[in-house]
């Protein structure tokens, strides 16, 4: 198994709040990660250092083995990241297709001059159609990025990842706000996915459809890791239960 | 001229800068408008100044009457124009704001297109300092300035209300979880700010001894690239920036550099607005955040 | 077709070209890709000195309007790599400072006429009439570059970075290119701008390219409709001619462009393009066309 993406000795400090103390691990090429902890653990900004949204207060971070540390976010983006967001920013001047097969056109706008000469929305309408019917939000194709529900929003933002073709994609609470047939759909298709070769890095709170589908979880607490390994024995950790587990969020009543 | 005359000139002339931008930059810290419209308070504290001092031949009065017009009319600027759009993306205020400068300051024209000058102006003489002449009007200005915001500063650190005020300013959504009235201070920072603003229009036309309708211009655009400068919002920075240009301006002004075998005077090349605008283009070059914010 | 117009009604029909040039360069930058520039009237600037020093200096009127263009473009960058660096807030003053860097500049430039500025200098030998065509063919072409660019991708990513450049990024777009590629477009076009009234004038002023004249070029762009393409043609046109025919408008030309600004933010910020754009909605709504 070769690595695809390393997190190494990552540290977040805003202001005066460590946001991540020292975080490392690694992920396989063809792995799906599950990246779990209680809220604030700081989940959210390791995927944020990942991408470069984030400016890491020291730490690297590897893809196919090469530092990104330095590179601004859309070279990541272009070297096969995917990021969809935990906070859904669809752009409100495009509707539902549209966002996604801007997306799509990834080729076409990599460089302003051939983006000025290039037109034709064909292909990529195409791929976004596609896309849509994958996390089942066609019937909303046409309309307004306003005028949509929450769980619509959720999984465009989803589509519209996919949609840069990625190799590594990562995946901030894609569940939230999705009722549990939807979570539980959108949940096979991000399995089924992986199973096609896609590496899926998974931040999310729906501990049931996390253990149904990660094989692997990786476990921050305060900005620490506190577990890493095999899905079951990382959730049988007396650790990771005191700390994770401890906050309220049980796994029963979470998979419940 | 001495290093020592160029540096107190360039402090008189911070104080003015000093005067306008506090109130700028108390806009921004509660709204992030930039509020171009508080050029036209200067000038019409400036209008106001010399209107009352000639009917009344009390200055004292006149300095007063201006800051509380000019403070209702930051107020009413606040209500009507700001409020209802503060929901809309933050160039619509600006574009607003620039809008009712132009508007306000064609409004001046029609009151009076010539502009205004004492009958006996008031606060007049000179002082010598190291061989430099300095208008009395300046030092006065200046000492008002370290007064009125000293005396703020002091108020916003010893006193309950002010420093439920600071915290307002410099982090609105956490003072109103803890139940303070936000509109209120914005009232009361639009009150301040205009009222601080009309002094500077007072004290300049006291140097000028005419006031038109685009007295506040030049200004009141220098003390946007301060704030800008100064890390927008901040008001340590601002008020550092403040006297930093006024210093640098009276300096590059009149100061040539040997370069080789020629001389090189900045004055020569670019006027003094130009100059500021410069320092401003160079340091956001350099520190993009501006001169005194933390990375 | 020549005697149907006279002096006059060609000098208006050449202005309002002029500015629809200016006005559609400014929407590249400021509709199309969301970049506030309160300094636009700086670059026209650049382009009229350019071209008219060039050609005191012999130098053939259209090598003088390219180069013009070139050294707009060329200062449009260096605006466009500041605004690549600070935040938004920020964009909007110091695109003011470029205003007064430019005639604080010039008016300390005894080979730039000072504060007098530059007169008397050669025109093209094309004849009012011929010029006057040449003007509307390019606010054509200008019209139909805008019309392009917004349907390629090109557009399409404006249009994204405009909307939310943070996202953009995360779709793997070079955010900094592009807003440079906007500023080099925008600034050059104003510099074409600035070269054609250069040579539609008698005497060039730094103030003629001042704040005030910047603010009138977003006035247009903010009252046909940030980033519409008729919207602020129709604008240009509107506001370059209200105040040559009204005399009231005229005299009081700047109360009036400050207080449309002002009431069009208040009460119709989308502009022009926003007021169809709903009255068409009305319409629709009436034909039960929407649901
Ligand atoms: N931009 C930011 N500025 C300041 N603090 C932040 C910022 N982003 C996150 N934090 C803080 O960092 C910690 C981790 O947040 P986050 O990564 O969002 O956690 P999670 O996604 O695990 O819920 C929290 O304490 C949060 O308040
Ligand atoms: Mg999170």
């Amino acid at each position: 198994m070769t690595t695809v993406l390393e997190v190494r000795d990552l540290r977040v400090v805003f202001g005066g709040v460590t946001a991540v103390d020292g975080v490392s691990f690694s992920v396989d090429d063809g792995q799906l990660l599950g990246l779990i902890g209680p809220n604030g653990a700081g989940k959210t900004t390791v995927m944020r250092s990942i991408t470069g949204i984030v400016r890491p207060t020291s730490g690297n971070i590897l893809l196919d083995g090469q530092r990104v540390t330095g590179l601004p976010i859309h070279r990541r983006m272009r070297r096969g990241l995917a990021l969809s967001q935990q906070l859904v920013r669809p752009f409100r001047e495009m509707s539902v297709i549209e966002n996604v097969a801007f997306a799509a056109g990834y080729r076409k706008t990599g460089n302003p001059l051939k983006s000025l000469v290039t037109f034709d929305w064909t292909q990529e309408r195409a791929r976004a159609t596609e896309l849509l019917a994958m996390v089942e939000i066609s019937s909303y194709a046409d309309a307004d990025t306003g005028s949509v529900p929450l769980g619509v929003l959720k999984r465009l933002e989803v589509a519209r990842a996919l949609a840069l073709d990625p190799k590594v994609l990562l995946l901030d609470e894609p569940l939230a706000g999705l009722n549990s047939n939807e979570a539980v759909t959108l949940g096979d298709t991000i399995k089924r996915l992986n199973g096609d070769g896609l590496t899926v890095v998974l931040i999310e709170h729906n501990l049931g459809e996390v253990m149904r589908i990660c094989p692997r979880l990786v476990v921050l607490d305060n900005g620490r890791k506190i577990g890493d390994g095999p899905a079951q024995e990382v959730m049988a950790d007396p650790d990771v239960r005191a700390a994770y587990l401890g906050t309220g969020a049980g796994g029963s009543h979470a998979a419940a | 001229m001495t290093e020592l005359a160029l540096l107190v000139q360039g402090l008189l002339d911070g104080s003015i800068y000093a005067l306008i931008a506090v109130g700028l930059t108390l806009v921004y810290g509660l709204l992030r408008i930039l509020h171009v419209a508080h050029a036209a308070l200067f000038t019409l504290g400036g209008y106001v100044g010399v209107v009352v001092t000639n009917e009344t031949g009390s200055f004292i009065l006149a300095l007063v009457a201006a800051m509380i017009v000019a403070g209702i009319a930051g107020m009413i600027i606040y209500r009507l124009v700001y409020q209802p759009i503060l929901h809309l993306p933050p160039y619509v205020a600006l574009i607003a704001s620039i809008g009712l400068f132009i508007a306000m300051q064609e409004g001046f024209r029609f009151y009076d297109e010539q502009g205004v000058s004492y009958v006996n102006p008031p606060v007049q003489g000179t002082l010598e300092l190291a061989g430099q002449t300095l208008q009395l009007a300046k030092i006065v200005t200046f000492f008002v300035a370290i007064i009125l915001i000293g005396g703020l500063g002091l108020l916003a650190a010893k006193t309950r209300t002010g420093v439920a005020w600071r915290a307002t300013v410099t982090m609105p959504a956490m003072a109103e979880s803890f139940g303070i009235n936000i509109i209120q201070v914005r009232y009361i920072n639009f009150f301040i700010g205009s009222a601080l603003a009309a002094v500077a229009g007072v004290m300049v036309s006291l140097t000028t001894n005419l006031v038109e309708p685009t007295s506040g211009d030049v200004w009141s655009y220098k003390a946007l690239a301060i704030i800008v400068l100064g890390g927008l919002g901040s008001m340590r920075g601002t008020l550092i920036a403040c006297f930093a240009l006024g210093v640098l301006e009276a300096f590059a002004t009149t100061t040539c550099v040997p370069l080789g075998n020629i001389q090189i005077c900045l004055g020569e090349i670019m006027n003094r607005d130009a100059i500021a605008f410069a320092f401003l283009v160079i340091v956001l070059m350099i520190r993009p955040q501006g001169l005194f914010v933390r990375a | 077709m020549e005697d149907l117009l006279n002096a006059y009604d060609m000098s208006l029909i050449r202005t309002a070209a002029v500015m629809v040039i200016m006005a559609l360069s400014l929407n590249l930058i400021t509709g199309f890709c969301g970049q506030i520039s309160l300094g636009h009237a700086a670059f026209m600037g650049v382009g009229a000195y350019t071209s008219v020093v060039l050609s005191i200096n012999g130098v053939d009127f259209i090598l003088g309007t390219l180069a013009g263009m070139a050294l707009a473009g060329i200062l449009g960058i260096l605006v466009g790599l500041t605004s690549l660096r600070v935040r938004h807030d920020f964009l909007a003053i110091t695109t003011m400072g470029i205003v007064f860097l430019f005639s604080g500049i010039v008016e300390q430039s005894s080979f730039l006429g000072d504060t007098d500025g530059l007169s008397g200098y050669p025109h093209p030998a094309y004849g009012d009439f011929a010029y006057m065509v040449m003007t509307i063919l390019l606010a054509i072409a200008v019209m139909l570059l805008s019309i392009y660019i917004r349907r390629s991708w090109m557009g399409a990513t404006f249009k994204s970075i405009g909307d939310d450049e943070d996202t953009a990024r995360i779709l793997g777009i070079d955010v900094s290119l592009y807003k440079l590629a906007a500023f080099v477009m925008g600034t050059s076009l104003a510099g074409l701008a600035g070269s054609l009234y250069a040579h539609q004038t008698t005497i060039i002023q730094a103030e003629n390219f001042g704040f005030i004249e910047s603010i009138t070029v977003l006035s247009m762009v903010v009252f046909g409709g940030v980033g519409s393409i008729a919207g602020v043609t129709v604008a240009a046109i509107v506001l370059t001619l209200l105040p040559l025919w009204s005399q009231f408008i005229g005299d009081y030309k700047l109360l009036f462009y400050g207080g449309l600004l002002f009431l069009m933010m208040r009460f119709a910020p989308y502009g022009l393009a926003g007021i169809v754009v709903r009255l068409q909605r009305l319409v629709f709504r009436r034909t039960g066309d929407t649901g």
